[in-house]
């Protein structure tokens, strides 16, 4: 993940060096966008926009997919529930009398996929500066130090926990067993049977973590100092507002719509 | 013709300029104990890596029965190659030790009662009966390191790899480990070592390949018969 953040950083552009605090709100803007808009032509929409800016971070777009990938059956299965259980609109395949797929159902389920590239699209722009970064710039923004140390790892816990879950499902496979092969609910059952160990080993990590902090002297002294202060420029100003205003605006006319 | 054939194998990781492993040419049979040897970050677990097809070579080929690695499914190299990982966290996924033992028989449809008499056998030998419902990541680094073993050994693949298999187990316990590779080995199944622990390798392998910056420098060559030196 450093190397990743050093290279990052590398090909930043000058004109780009913008305060980390402004990408955070770009993230947060783009990700309420995906939350609110439930039709794919929107969402299609914000996903644009944020391949656009990742381009612009000099992000490769095509990264994404190796982030989305572990969680494709996920995806797949969502899609599929959203699309049997929605009900309305125009029948598009019926089992007799009993309408299986809709074109709402269809929509929505479209909409839960894209609302989820959308968000993981968006959070690689985290990746586009360094974790001392991001808590110096919740800080400065007043939040807790302990509250911003704990958002930045729980941000460092994600890449680890989809690390973890390849690791698995490369180890199951190890085993002899041919994932590609066996039948759906066969699958669906292995991955229920797995996900407790899977989160179980996460939380007994994030334990071993909080002990090496504590023994390192986390939270020894009240107060911190910091050797670095991150400066807003003229350009974060602008690029915050118009990115704020944007988005409310955007919610406000797809509420009045 | 060897049971895996790499030639003129080169591994790049993402984002690295500098190759992790280059040209590099090791046939490995299927009835001899090899053991790999060299300096933290030579390239010895990618190595490995790239032999049971978790990592593609980004020049050269891997061969497994005379086929090219890519063309198996990791189920079906699994099947023929038992890997133990460097960290036994890695590949400890179940829900109990037993279940851990049995994982990959079940899952390839044996009977439950075969199952159960194998799952008894490895825990007993491994000493690990005491534990057989605790949850696997609850035990200690060497008790996972059993664990990870028995649950390999449990499949009766035709090839081992073990990659610092003697890592926290204490004196009796790496006896214990010895004596059962080598009844292993003694049934026509090779395997391939890798270990920092020298009186382990010079005790178990017919053959010591040393790498160092990703390239083989020496190679023993089958009995201690010095047939490469680079």
């Amino acid at each position: 993940m450093a190397e990743f953040n050093r290279i990052a950083g590398e090909r930043e552009m000058p004109y780009m060096k913008l305060d980390p605090r402004t990408k955070m709100v770009m993230v947060i803007c783009l990700s309420s966008l995906a939350l609110i808009y439930n039709t794919p032509d929107r969402l299609l929409l914000v996903l644009a926009a944020t391949v656009g800016l990742l381009l612009i971070f000099r992000f490769d777009p095509s990264a994404i997919w190796g982030y989305l990938k572990p969680f494709l059956s996920l995806m797949l299965i969502l899609f599929v529930i959203q699309c049997v259980f929605t009900r309305g609109g125009e029948v598009l395949l019926a089992v007799g009398p009993v309408p299986l797929i809709t074109s709402k159902g269809l929509s929505i389920g479209a909409g839960v996929v894209l609302r989820i590239v959308v968000i993981t699209a968006a959070a690689m722009l985290f990746t586009t500066f360094s974790s001392r970064d991001f808590i110096l710039g919740l800080v400065q923004w007043r939040v807790p130090y302990e509250l911003a140390f704990m958002v930045s790892i729980a941000l460092r816990f994600l890449p680890v926990f989809r690390d973890e879950f390849i690791n698995v499902i490369t180890a199951v496979q190890l085993r002899g067993v041919e994932l590609k092969k066996v039948s759906w609910g066969q699958k669906i059952s292995m991955y229920r049977r797995l996900f407790f160990p899977v989160v179980y080993g996460a939380m007994l990590k994030a334990q071993q973590l909080a002990v090496a902090m504590e023994a390192r002297g986390f939270r020894a002294y009240p107060r911190r100092t910091y050797l670095r202060r991150l400066n807003l420029s003229s350009a974060d100003y602008v690029l915050m507002l118009f990115f704020t205003a944007a988005t409310l605006m955007l919610i406000g006319i797809n509420f009045t719509t | 013709m060897s049971f895996l054939k790499l030639s003129q194998v080169t591994f790049f990781y993402p984002r690295k300029l500098k190759p992790a492993l280059t040209g590099l040419n090791l046939g490995l049979e299927k009835d001899e104990i090899t053991a790999i040897v060299g300096p933290n970050g030579s390239g010895k677990t990618t190595l490995t890596k790239l032999m049971i097809g978790v990592l593609q070579p980004a020049e050269g080929e891997i061969q497994l029965e005379g086929r090219p690695i890519a063309g198996y499914s990791l189920a079906e190299i699994g099947r023929r190659i038992g890997y133990v990982f460097q960290n036994p966290d890695l590949q400890l996924f179940c829900s109990s030790v037993a279940e851990e033992v049995g994982f990959g028989l079940t899952n390839q449809g044996c009977e439950p009662a075969t199952v159960e008499e194998k799952v008894d056998f490895y825990l007993d030998y491994f000493e690990l009966a005491a534990y057989r419902n605790a949850f696997p990541l609850h035990l200690s680094q060497g008790e996972k390191q059993r664990l990870a073993i028995a649950a390999v050994l449990a499949n009766e693949p035709e090839f081992l790899i073990l990659d610092e298999p003697t890592i926290g187990l204490d004196a009796y316990r790496k006896k214990l480990l010895e004596d059962y590779l080598k009844k292993v080995a003694r049934l026509g199944r090779g395997m391939l070592l890798i270990s920092h622990d020298a009186p382990f390798v010079n005790r178990m392998a017919e053959r010591v390949v040393t790498i160092e910056n990703g390239r083989i420098q020496s190679d023993s060559g089958r009995k201690g018969n010095a047939v490469y030196e680079a």
